[in-house]
């Protein structure tokens, strides 16, 4: 969760209790917070907006803690980690992906829409992402969402970076697997 | 051979995590092993997929909790240097009491002779100043070259200013539609954003929005204007059609022909090349063009729309083309994704 407008000086401010600057940490980051909870909640829009701000709270009672960008960054990922994954744990059933449908193209009219096939694929591993287990789920999330080097993943984590080597292939493998029909198309779309 | 199998390497291989002694071989077992190679293009395939996540814009209702939660929050653990603080702030007041007019103000920087905007003030910088101007408590604005101001109200649930020629920036950290610019052609209504507007001797103007959401609004009417979008607006006319700033050059020209025109054959023309030129993000100029064209251009602009974000099963051409307001409402759930 990088982001060039965010500095050392940003977070200072907001341990001053400055609004404005505890606003820009909020838009700079509440994008990729909210999309990792989204998709972690297989599209649950409610869900992802409860973490997003839950995430934020917890942030505000505690930003006095980091005295940098990078401190705060590392305990922004666990709390996020943190936040979705004891959701998860506290409902009995699993949250369906709502109505995005099967991955459908449509014929060679449709094939110069790159956009609109990328949109396709993207819904397509989504679904596949939605069906894996909680811990590899989170890991592909902050891998692609947050562009995240395995270390960090590990550290929001708490597990080794072995471990983060280990989930991100069974991720990659589940995703091929599933949409191995996507090969083709997936060169179109790109 | 077998147990040096690197299937479980691949992706840290895949994404450059692996030490140089470790990453030289893997390449040497992937050259004489097509297991291990066909498990790379599992794993490359995998990734390629993943790749093509996209963030999703939180809604700005995440941000209303926040504002609600207590700001002590912030700063519970600095009781001795509030304590100080205040003292300083009422020496600072009682200075400010005695030096500067009362009422509410704006504080003005990088503008010789002018440290605060105050309501009925004009702001007026030349060819070669700009300024800085703290929104209250709530943005900052940067007034270009050339560019007059006035500020017309500030107080705790409106701020809003006159935006007469010029240019200027604003970037606010408010609760939405807190701060407003007038211009000739219509009033720019903050949305929680970062934002350009240039208003030009004729009275036309043009918004870019680069975080966020603006809305602009002429007589009770709204056009919102995501992140990434401009939109021109016209004097006695109001906002033409915002569009997306990687739309092609074809696109923008023939929308902006669509928006100048009357209904005619050549107006039909320029909208062809719109949908013809349209990709999934231009939706958001085909979305506000349909209450702005006939019923039959409307009918096109469905067929577009319907391949770019096809329509709930309950929403018909014939409704679209009608203006039927729950079809509309539908369907704007699913196009308005675009700039939630």
């Amino acid at each position: 969760m990088t982001n060039q407008t965010i500095d050392d000086r940003t977070i200072e401010a907001c341990r001053r209790g400055d609004s404005g600057a505890f606003r820009l940490l909020f838009e700079a980051h509440k994008d990729r917070v909210y999309s990792i909870a989204l998709c972690f909640f297989d599209g649950d829009e409610a869900a992802a907006k409860d973490i997003t701000q839950d995430v934020f709270l917890k942030l505000m009672g505690t930003i006095s803690q980091f005295e940098n960008r990078s401190q705060f960054s590392t305990w922004l990922h666990r709390i996020v980690t943190n936040a979705c994954l004891d959701r998860k744990r506290t409902l009995r059933r699993f949250l369906s992906f709502g109505d995005s449908g099967e991955c459908q193209f449509r014929d060679g009219r449709a094939s110069s829409e790159e956009k609109y096939i990328r949109r396709e694929i993207e819904a397509s591993v989504r679904k596949v992402i939605a069906s894996m287990t909680p811990k590899l789920k989170m890991t592909i999330l902050l891998k692609y969402f947050e562009d995240l080097s395995y270390d960090e993943i590990a550290a929001a984590m708490r597990c080794s970076k072995g471990t983060v080597a280990s989930r991100l292939n069974r991720a990659h493998r589940i995703l091929a697997r599933k949409l191995s029909h996507l090969r083709n198309a997936f060169v179109v779309g790109e | 051979m077998f147990r040096t199998h690197i299937i479980r390497d691949l992706s840290a291989y895949h994404h450059g995590e692996l030490p140089h002694a470790v990453k030289v071989r893997v390449e040497d077992h992937l050259r004489s092993c097509s297991k291990c190679r066909n498990a790379y293009e599992e794993i490359k395939l995998g990734s390629r997929l993943a790749s093509v996540l996209q963030t999703t814009v939180a809604p700005e209702s995440a941000w209303n909790r926040l504002v609600e939660a207590p700001l002590a929050r912030l700063r519970p653990r600095w009781i001795p240097a509030v304590v100080a603080a205040a003292a300083a702030a009422l020496i600072l007041a009682i200075f400010v009491r005695n030096h500067v007019p009362a009422g509410p103000s704006w504080e003005v920087s990088g503008l010789a002779g002018t440290s605060h905007l105050r309501p009925g003030d004009v702001l007026q910088t030349s060819t070669s100043s700009e300024a800085q101007i703290k929104i209250a408590n709530i943005g900052q604005l940067t007034v270009g070259p050339d560019t007059r101001i006035r500020l017309l109200v500030t107080k705790s649930d409106e701020h809003r200013i006159a935006l007469d020629r010029g240019r200027v920036e604003a970037q606010t950290w408010a609760p939405p539609r807190l701060f407003v610019v007038d211009t000739p052609s219509a009033s720019a209504i903050d949305l929680g954003c970062k934002y350009s507007l240039q208003v030009q001797e004729d009275g036309s103007s043009l918004l870019h929005v680069t975080l966020g959401l603006v809305a602009l609004e002429r007589d009770g009417y709204e056009t919102i204007v995501p992140a990434g979008a401009f939109c021109r607006t016209r004097k006695g006319l109001g906002p033409e059609t915002p569009f997306f700033e990687d739309s092609s050059t074809e696109f923008q020209a023939a929308l902006q022909r669509v928006d100048s025109l009357g209904d005619s054959p050549e107006r039909t023309q320029q909208l062809e090349v719109v949908l013809r030129e349209a990709h999934i993000r231009d939706a958001l100029s085909l979305w506000h063009l349909l209450p702005h064209v006939d019923a039959h251009s409307r009918e096109l602009i469905y067929d577009r729309l319907a391949v770019l974000l096809p329509p709930p099963k309950e929403v018909t051409r014939e409704g679209i083309a009608a203006l039927d307001p729950k079809m509309l409402d539908a369907w704007r759930k699913i196009v308005s994704q675009l700039w939630q």
